[in-house]
């Protein structure tokens, strides 16, 4: 019975359509309760200005940084509790699971990838204020018409970033062989035993911590607990953004995007019941730096092969990878804050901030809200259809060459014997 | 593990990022004939939700998927 259950939800990975309905519920609940959206690029932003104090730069007088504030440390605001929770849950999550391996990249094609993907992303992120957390999977819901402007704009750059990634000089290089069934070693099952053990250590120490920081402060206690449970989630269901997006274009597949829609739909109601009990939605400029921002970063996130969410959990099951992406984020991000001045005026400040329930009023926002959602998903499922449909003429366009061939082979046959047989 | 599945063909993915896995996979596919059986054995885990899925959309028959540590093996027929 323990095994069994040991085995379906501590091993084998969750299903991802769940998960990101429950990451929706749960993102609207801390929403509620911190006052602030499920995010992480802000402070990833801020980490590299803490790096930057440390040479002794002065990044605390940048603008970007009045905007987003640098007071502090992460420990003192709640996206950084929410974070370090994040990650422990993460590890928490790959320790029970043993998806633990240092998976080095296979070439260095794919480290320069990561770094450059990596640094689009960061710096398209930080442009239009959010990545796929706070500019799309939580900002929708918050009803900010900057959101909206993202993600289709963030689709598109996929779409350039997926052939980018396709081109022959990127391919992998594994080669088809015959035969099959390797043996898989074994994992040592003492090591099993104890990287469970130590899981559930991670785990604990977690949310002792937590439940520490809630004495000083309930609010930073909170986001950090349910920062473990965002981590929990994202890995054990392997969550990822940027395969929902990227997918559509590369090989049909919706399954992510659509449960990313849904997720979407039930945070909706839930953000839009606290901001009629009173809170205000976070709204940011619906401007030019959206869109600018948001190509950007659809080309980086699938050049480097996940976001900023993605990375996270992907760098602590030890692929290293992935390291390199967090880095080019976190350097993306920086010098977008460095430059700021000079495309924030032209780009983003002089934009007004649209909220859709102040432009079409409470309801009409919400009606809105879930109209546009709706037909993203039919969008999605238009595109499946046209996909599959291409997919099958091509298929077919191919078996009549095929046989073209064969006839043609037929016909030059005869010939062919001919000439050998003069030869001999 | 059903004995009785002989794979054809077998593709060893390791240390790659998505999308790599899953586009290998469905590129050796279309060069399997009708009936054979491709095994895919990855270190990839974001695969999970990638390689079966995509194998069912493009109408093969997925025979096995399984965990072993942080490999994953999946048996793919044509």
């Amino acid at each position: 019975m323990w095994l069994t259950f040991k085995n379906q939800f501590f091993i084998k990975f969750w299903s991802p359509f769940t998960a990101v309905i429950a990451a929706g519920i749960l993102s609207s609940y801390f929403f509620g309760l911190t006052g602030s959206l499920w995010a992480v690029t802000g402070e990833f932003t801020r980490w590299g200005g803490h790096v930057l104090q440390w040479f002794g730069a002065e990044p605390e007088t940048w603008e970007y940084f009045k905007i987003i504030g640098l007071n502090g440390t992460p420990l003192d605001r709640v996206g950084g509790v929410m974070i370090i929770g994040m990650f422990g849950g993460c590890m928490a999550a790959v320790l029970w699971a043993n998806n633990l391996k240092l998976r080095m990249p296979s070439s260095k094609k794919r480290i320069a990838q990561a770094l450059i993907g990596g640094m689009i992303a960061g710096f398209g992120a930080r442009l239009a204020m959010g990545c796929n957390l706070a500019a799309f999977f939580t900002g929708i819901p918050q009803f900010t018409l900057h959101a909206w402007i993202f993600a289709f704009a963030a689709a598109a750059g996929t779409y350039i970033g997926a052939k980018i990634t396709l081109m022959p000089f990127f391919r992998s290089s594994a080669t088809l062989k015959v035969g099959g069934l390797k043996k898989i070693p074994k994992p040592n099952p003492n090591q099993v035993q104890n990287r469970f053990r130590l899981g559930w250590l991670v785990f604990a120490a977690m949310v002792a911590l937590s439940l520490y920081i809630m004495q000083s402060s309930t609010k930073l206690g909170i986001a950090m607990l349910m920062g473990i449970i965002f981590g929990l989630l994202i890995e054990r269901a392997q969550i990822c953004f940027t395969s929902a997006f990227r997918d559509m274009w590369i090989t049909g597949r919706t399954h992510m995007a659509k449960a990313i829609i849904l997720g979407m739909a039930v945070s909706v109601i839930g953000i839009y019941s606290y901001v009629q009990l009173g809170m205000t939605p976070k709204t940011l400029w619906a401007g030019p730096n959206a869109v600018i921002g948001g190509l950007l970063f659809g080309i980086g996130i699938v050049i480097a092969g996940g976001c900023e969410t993605g990375w996270m959990y992907r760098a602590l099951e030890g692929q290293v990878h992935f390291w390199w992406v967090g880095i080019g984020n976190i350097v993306g991000a920086t010098i977008l804050a460095y430059y700021w001045d000079v495309v924030a005026e032209p780009l983003a400040t002089n934009w007004d901030k649209v909220n859709l329930l102040d432009l079409f009023g409470p309801l009409g926002g919400l009606g809105v809200t879930y109209l546009l959602l709706g037909l993203s998903f039919v969008l999605i499922l238009v595109w499946e259809l046209h996909f599959f449909n291409k997919q099958k003429s091509q298929q077919q366009e191919l078996v009549a060459k095929l046989a073209e061939l064969k006839v043609a082979e037929l016909k030059a046959a005869p010939a062919a014997i001919a000439t050998s047989a003069t030869q001999a | 593990m059903p004995a009785s599945i002989v794979p054809d063909y077998n593709l060893e993915i390791y240390g790659e990022p998505c999308p790599y896995p899953a586009v290998a996979t469905l590129e050796a596919m279309q060069s399997l004939k009708a009936g054979e059986v491709l095994e895919v054995i990855t270190d990839c885990s974001q695969s999970i939700n990638n390689i079966p899925n995509d194998a069912k959309n493009y109408g093969y028959e997925v025979l096995e998927v399984s965990q072993q540590g942080v490999m994953l093996r999946f048996l793919l027929k044509k």
